[in-house]
């Protein structure tokens, strides 16, 4: 279990398997993963198993699992693109759909009064 | 930015509360040193994280994980730092990122700028104009942002209407002082700016 201080065996560019070919990226960095529980399959490599079972007790984000295993966000975002179309990960985006970003990437309204009704009440706490 | 005050990670991970909630963004952003990664550590409820990007000193390449294959020379890695905090109540967990200053290194957070609710932009006032240049690449990403002058022992106590003028900064952009070790002192700055980002997108929309 020293996984985040293990000595990284493979460059992060081969950690996909993927050749470098760079994925279309649907994920966020803030998008949760959580394990499937289906069973991986042969042509996985050994880092898309430890993202496996880093998220099989509970749920991280993209950025989580890649700062967990040592890797580039990006990296990171890829390994999770895969295991999500593998059906070996769930995924869950950051805000539900109806209130996505609309205004250039923007949070909506409603989520920007939540952080600051939240922020309010920590400092008072 | 500031690695060396990282936490190596936690070999047992801190995983997401169970519960319903939305995923929701903060930059923290200035020049090295200027106390990004102590903000992050005051208001995190984990220990704080990091990813180490790649980037070659073609800024213009550094996303292209192609180039990282020849393992260039000029190859270097770049710690961002980020922190994680779930609100009362439980509906919202915020993430605050390290964003470092320098202009070359857009290419590695122009990624996680990407739906943020803004940034906070921590400045020094012994070396005020190192934040220039965080503070254009904000603008130039039409990101909302307040400043925060970053208490240090030995700083010049500057009256906050000079360190405006000397920043330039628009009539409506919230300036503050903060103690970044300090919980609330550095809520406060977030609130601030979260304020200032209603009322923006506010503006922006009527």
């Amino acid at each position: 279990m020293s996984r985040g201080h293990q000595r990284r065996l493979l460059p992060a560019y081969l950690a996909t398997g993927a050749g470098g070919a760079p994925l279309p990226t649907t994920l966020d960095t803030l998008t949760a993963l959580r394990a499937s529980g289906l069973p991986l399959a042969a042509y996985h490599t050994p880092v898309h198993h430890r993202v496996v079972e880093l998220v099989t007790d509970g749920s991280l984000t993209a950025v989580e699992i890649a700062a967990y295993l040592g890797l580039p966000a990006s990296v990171g975002l890829m390994l999770a693109e895969q295991l999500v179309s593998d059906g070996l990960l769930k995924a869950s985006v950051p805000v539900p759909d109806a209130l996505a970003p609309s205004r250039a990437g923007r949070p909506s309204m409603q989520l920007m009064e939540e952080v600051l009704s939240g922020l309010q009440s920590l400092r008072v706490a | 930015m500031d690695s060396s005050h990282s936490v190596s990670p936690s070999p047992r991970p801190v995983y997401l509360p169970e519960g319903e909630h939305q995923r929701a963004k903060i930059l923290v952003a200035g020049p090295l040193g200027v106390g990004k990664t102590t903000a992050i550590k005051t208001l995190s409820q984990i220990p704080t994280l990091h990813t180490d990007e790649v980037m070659t000193d073609a800024a213009a390449g550094a996303d292209d994980l192609s180039f990282v294959g020849l393992r260039d020379k000029t190859t270097t890695t770049v710690a961002i730092d980020f922190g994680r905090l779930t609100l009362p109540g439980g509906r919202v967990v915020l993430y605050l990122y390290g964003t470092p200053g320098q202009r070359r290194f857009l290419p590695l957070w122009e990624g996680i700028a990407f739906g943020a609710l803004g940034a906070l932009v921590l400045v020094d006032t012994r070396r005020l104009d190192e934040s220039f240049e965080v503070m254009d690449l904000i603008e130039e990403r039409g990101l909302p942002y307040a400043v925060a002058v970053n208490t240090f022992p030995d700083s010049p106590d500057y009256d906050l209407e000079i360190v405006r003028k000397k920043l330039d900064l628009a009539p409506d952009t919230p300036l503050v002082t903060c103690d970044a070790r300090e919980m609330d002192s550095t809520l406060s700055a977030l609130i601030a700016l979260t304020a200032h980002s209603i009322s923006s997108a506010g503006v922006g929309a009527s």
